[in-house]
């Protein structure tokens, strides 16, 4: 456990030891000292706490391993793996060209205004299937919308290898149409082999990876 | 206007609520499922919101000196 975590379930703790003491005792809280402490312990503390909890739980809520810690989701963290260079995931992952940590999320996420609270609210649902609903074969989970190229532009714009790519550059109206999303990175045929679970058996993956 | 002993119970009843919220929320910070992350956001979330409600209330409802 990270010693973050560490601090905030000691805060935590001991703010729910003060609030304890004060609810067994609330006679304490009639005093103007009493007000004061009470004030802090039952106002200001949950709340620090809370938000810090919760600091720490989004936080978590983006690693890889949480992501692949529901059965469901197997095959996609083994796709990550697979050694094949047009393998968009598994080339992302094992290159580092997105947090290995925080490899789902990085893809996953909408760089927007409130795009990060918006796909923790999948998330949440996603939750919700898996363990109230019935949860869909692995091969048969689709995004909710169509993957937008605004997120692979958050890292490849302006990068050499993009701006200046052979095919990118081939028509001079390829660039501005993957800019403005008319063109896409994924479905339009160039790098659509993205998470291709369907063919993982016989794959051939990176063994240390692993 | 509340009695001084109504107003002690809504305190002893706020600070139930965010006592077991806060340990919840310990616990969900220990154990680190996706499952324990709707408990945070749930159940002790939902614990706190209600102590932090209780507990102004019982603020503004205490009777001062001289009413």
């Amino acid at each position: 456990m990270p010693s973050a975590t560490i601090l905030i379930v000691c805060l935590v703790l001991f703010s729910a030891v003060v609030i304890g003491i004060l609810a067994a005792r609330p006679g304490f809280t009639a005093g103007r000292g009493g007000k004061i402490l009470a004030f802090i312990a039952m106002f200001c503390l949950p709340i620090f706490c809370g938000l810090l909890g919760f600091s720490s739980e989004m936080q978590r809520s983006k690693t890889t391993a949480f992501c692949l810690s529901c059965h469901t989701m197997e095959d996609y963290g083994k796709s990550l793996l697979v050694d094949d260079p047009t393998h968009l995931p598994a080339s992302h992952y094992q290159n580092h060209r997105v947090p290995v940590d925080q490899a789902c999320y990085s893809c996953h996420t909408q760089y927007a205004m409130f795009g990060g609270l918006k796909v923790k609210a999948y998330g949440l649902k996603h939750v919700f299937i898996y363990y109230l609903g019935t949860p869909p074969a692995p091969q048969d989970i689709k995004l909710y919308e169509p993957y937008n190229n605004r997120e692979c532009l958050h890292c490849h714009l302006g990068a050499r290898s993009f701006e200046e790519g052979v095919v990118h550059n081939a028509d001079p109206a390829t660039l501005p149409a993957i800019k403005s999303n008319q063109l896409s990175c994924l479905s339009s045929g160039c790098h659509d082999t993205a998470h291709d679970i369907a063919h993982l058996k016989g794959a051939k993956f990176w063994e240390k990876g692993s | 206007m509340l009695s001084r002993s109504q107003s002690e119970e809504r305190i002893r009843f706020a600070g139930i609520c965010l006592a077991v919220g806060l340990l919840i929320e310990a616990l969900c910070l220990i154990w680190a499922t996706p499952i324990a992350f709707i408990m945070f956001v749930a159940i002790g979330g939902l614990l706190i919101f209600v102590g932090l409600l209780v507990y102004l209330y019982s603020v503004v409802s205490t009777p001062v000196a001289g009413d």
